[in-house]
C-alpha cells in the first residue's frame, strides 16, 4: 500500500486499465470485458462458495462501481451518459431481469427496490412485481438446485446436514400465501427522517410460498431444553466484502420457529424460487420483519440465548421501550427488537394522481391490508380527510399471515379534488395513525394511513 | 494537501479491497448511471466523500439521509462498529463531516411527506 500516495482519481485519469491492474489485479481484454485474475478470483470464489456473480459479462467500466464512474474515465460515447449536472429528480425505476417496469430503485448497492402501491393490485403479488431487499452483496445465481445444502446445529440433539433434495423427499410440502414485509417499510413517513432506505409502503408483497414446515425439520434435529432463539445465516456476503462478516444474521424466538407457519421455501408463486428472492432455498417466517427470513439459507444455529448476529440488538430492527424525542439521541438500553410488523392498509386502485371524467360520482376502490401476527379486523375508507369513514368489504384471509384484499364504492358529491384515505385496524383494535409515531433512530414501525389524490373533471 | 488526500484514498482503498466482490454483482442492468459525484449536491470534499461511501454502498443511500453534523458523526461511528467501515479520524473525518453537514443537512420534511400530484 505504500505506493498509493496518488489519489484514486489521479490513478484512473492517467490510465484506467492500468489502475485496475494496480489496485485490483484485474485485467481487461480486447473485448472490454474484465476478469479477476488469480488470487482475486480464488479469494472471491471461496468467499461465496465458488460462485462468481455475473463474471464474464462485466464490461471493464463497471469495476468497481465507484471507480467505474470516476470523472477521469469518459463515457465511450458522448450520448451514452448525459452530463449529470443536476441532482436526480423523481424516482429511479428499477431495471432488472424478470422484474416489472415500475418498481422504484432505492439503491443498487445493496440492491433495494420497492413496489408502488398501485402495482400491488393483484390478489397474489406476481414475482415480477415483488419488492427486492438485499442487505449484502447480491450473489450470482446459484446452480446447485436440489444439491443445495444447509445445516441445523447448536442446541439440537442431532445436528443435520440436509440438501434441498432431502427436504423435498422427506417432508410434507405445503403452499401458503403470506405477506413478506421489510422491517423498514414506511420509514420515509417519519419526521424527522430516520436513517436508512426511505421506503414508502412498497416494501411488502403477498406471494404463495412452497416448502416444508421448519418445525418438522427441527423435530428431526430435536431441540435441547436450553434452545431459546434461532440464528439464521444466508450465503450472501457483507457489503464490505469481508468474508468473515455476515451480511445479516437474525433470528426468532424458538416458539415462532416451532409454530406451523414458519417455512423452508423453494417455490414462489408456483415456480422455483428465483435467485433474487433467495433461491434455491430461503426461510419465510411471517409476521416479523422479513430480515429474519433469510435468503440463500445455509445454516440455522439454534441458540441458548437471544441471537447476537449481524443486525441484532442496538437500534437495528428495534423500536423504543420508553418513547423517545423524535430525532433525539438513541439509548441502546431503551431499544427492543421488533417481533411483529404493524397493521397497514394500502389503496391499490386508483393510483395516486388519477384524473377522472367530469361528472364522475361513484368510484370503486381496491386495496390490501395486513398485519404482523394479529391479523386485520376491519378496513375503513374516507373521502373527506378522515372526517367520516365508511367500512370496506375485506376478503377472508386464507391464513393468519395472508393479507386481506378489500373493496369499497364511494360517492363523490361534486367534481374537484379528492383524497381517498384508508385505515386498517388489527384484531387487537389498533388502527393506523394519521402520522408515523414511535420515532426511533433507524425508523421501524411507521404505518400512517395511506392516501391517494384523484381529480374529477 | 496531497498527503491528506492520500490518507482518504487509502481508507477508501482499504474498504474497496474488501468490497471487490461487489464488482461482480454489478451489471449494466442494475447499475444506476446517475451515480456520479456530480449528480449530488456540490461542495468542498464531495469527491472524497463520494468515493469513501461508495466503497461499500451506493451514494443514493447517503444522499437519501439528511442529518446534523452530530448525527452524521454518530452514523459514521455506527457503520464502523457494525459494518466494518474503516475508522475515520482527524482531518479525514473532518472533511467528510464538512461535506455531509453542508450538503446533506436535516430536511424540513421527510421524503414520504404528502405531495399533491396535481401541481407541476
Amino acid at each position: 500500500m505504500k505506493k498509493t500516495e496518488r489519489s484514486l482519481q489521479e490513478l484512473y485519469s492517467d490510465d484506467a486499465e492500468r489502475a485496475d491492474a494496480v489496485i485490483f489485479g484485474r485485467r481487461t481484454d480486447a473485448s472490454r470485458r474484465g476478469f479477476l485474475g488469480g488470487a482475486g478470483l480464488a479469494a472471491f470464489g471461496a468467499a461465496v462458495g465458488g460462485v462468481v456473480p455475473f463474471a464474464g459479462n462485466l464490461p471493464a467500466g463497471l469495476i468497481p462501481s465507484a471507480l467505474a464512474q470516476a470523472p477521469a474515465t469518459p463515457p465511450a460515447s458522448p450520448s451514452a451518459t448525459p452530463p449529470a449536472a443536476a441532482a436526480p429528480r423523481g424516482p429511479r425505476i428499477l431495471e432488472f431481469p424478470g422484474k416489472a417496469k415500475g418498481l422504484v430503485l432505492l439503491g443498487d448497492k445493496p440492491l433495494v427496490a420497492e413496489t408502488p402501491e398501485h402495482l400491488l393490485d393483484d390478489d397474489t403479488t406476481p414475482t415480477e412485481k415483488f419488492y427486492i431487499r438485499n442487505n449484502g452483496l447480491t450473489p450470482d445465481a446459484f446452480k446447485d438446485g436440489d444439491a443445495w445444502s444447509f445445516k441445523i446445529d447448536g442446541e439440537v440433539n442431532t445436528p443435520l446436514n440436509l440438501t434441498l433434495g432431502d427436504l423435498k423427499a422427506r417432508y410434507k410440502a405445503v403452499t401458503k400465501r403470506y405477506v413478506l414485509e421489510c422491517g423498514g417499510n414506511g420509514r420515509s413517513f417519519f419526521q424527522p427522517p430516520a436513517r436508512g432506505n426511505q421506503w414508502t409502503n412498497g416494501g411488502a408483497g403477498c406471494a404463495e410460498w412452497t416448502g416444508v414446515r421448519l418445525r418438522d425439520v427441527l423435530k428431526t434435529a430435536g431441540l435441547k431444553p436450553g434452545a431459546v432463539y434461532t440464528g439464521n445465516y444466508g450465503a450472501d456476503q457483507h457489503l464490505s466484502g469481508d468474508p468473515t462478516k455476515d451480511a445479516l444474521s437474525r433470528g426468532v424466538p424458538v416458539e415462532y420457529a416451532l409454530a406451523e407457519d414458519a417455512l423452508l421455501v423453494w417455490g414462489m408463486n408456483g415456480q422455483p424460487l428465483n435467485d433474487i428472492h433467495g433461491g434455491p432455498l430461503r426461510l419465510v417466517i411471517p409476521g416479523f420483519p422479513a430480515s429474519v427470513s433469510h435468503k440463500w439459507l445455509k445454516r440455522i444455529a439454534v441458540r441458548d440465548k437471544v441471537h447476537d448476529g449481524q443486525s441484532m440488538g442496538g437500534t437495528s430492527y428495534s423500536t423504543t421501550i420508553k418513547p423517545m424525542v423524535p430525532g433525539g439521541k438513541a439509548d441502546d438500553a431503551n431499544m427492543r427488537t421488533m417481533l411483529s410488523m404493524p397493521v397497514r392498509g394500502i389503496i391499490t386502485n386508483p393510483a395516486n394522481g388519477t384524473k377522472l371524467p367530469a361528472g364522475t360520482r361513484k368510484l370503486a376502490l381496491r386495496g390490501a391490508a395486513w398485519d404482523g401476527h394479529d391479523g386485520v379486523s376491519r378496513v375503513d375508507v374516507s373521502v373527506d380527510f378522515g372526517a367520516t369513514w365508511q367500512k370496506a368489504t375485506a376478503a377472508k384471509p386464507r391464513n393468519r399471515y395472508d393479507w386481506r384484499r378489500w373493496a369499497a364504492a364511494v360517492s363523490l358529491p361534486s367534481d374537484g379534488y379528492y383524497e381517498i384515505w384508508v385505515r386498517a385496524t388489527d384484531t387487537r383494535g389498533r388502527a393506523q395513525p394519521h402520522v408515523a409515531g414511535g420515532w426511533n433512530p433507524q425508523g421501524y414501525g411507521a404505518n400512517p394511513m395511506h392516501r391517494v389524490a384523484v381529480l374529477v373533471g | 494537501m496531497r498527503y491528506r488526500r492520500s490518507l482518504l484514498a487509502m481508507a477508501a482503498l482499504a474498504a474497496m479491497a474488501f468490497c471487490l466482490p461487489q464488482a461482480r454483482a454489478q451489471s449494466a442492468a442494475d447499475r444506476d448511471p446517475q451515480e456520479t459525484p456530480e449528480a449530488f449536491p456540490d461542495g468542498p470534499n464531495r469527491e472524497e466523500t463520494f468515493y469513501f461511501c461508495t466503497a461499500c454502498h451506493n451514494f443514493k443511500l447517503t444522499a437519501a439521509q439528511g442529518m446534523t453534523r452530530e448525527k452524521w458523526a454518530e452514523t459514521l461511528e455506527w457503520m464502523t462498529v457494525k459494518h466494518n467501515m474503516p475508522k475515520l479520524e482527524g482531518e479525514d473525518l473532518k472533511k467528510i463531516l464538512d461535506y455531509l453537514e453542508t450538503a446533506l443537512p436535516p430536511r424540513a420534511q421527510g421524503q414520504g411527506v404528502w405531495k399533491n400530484p396535481f401541481l407541476n
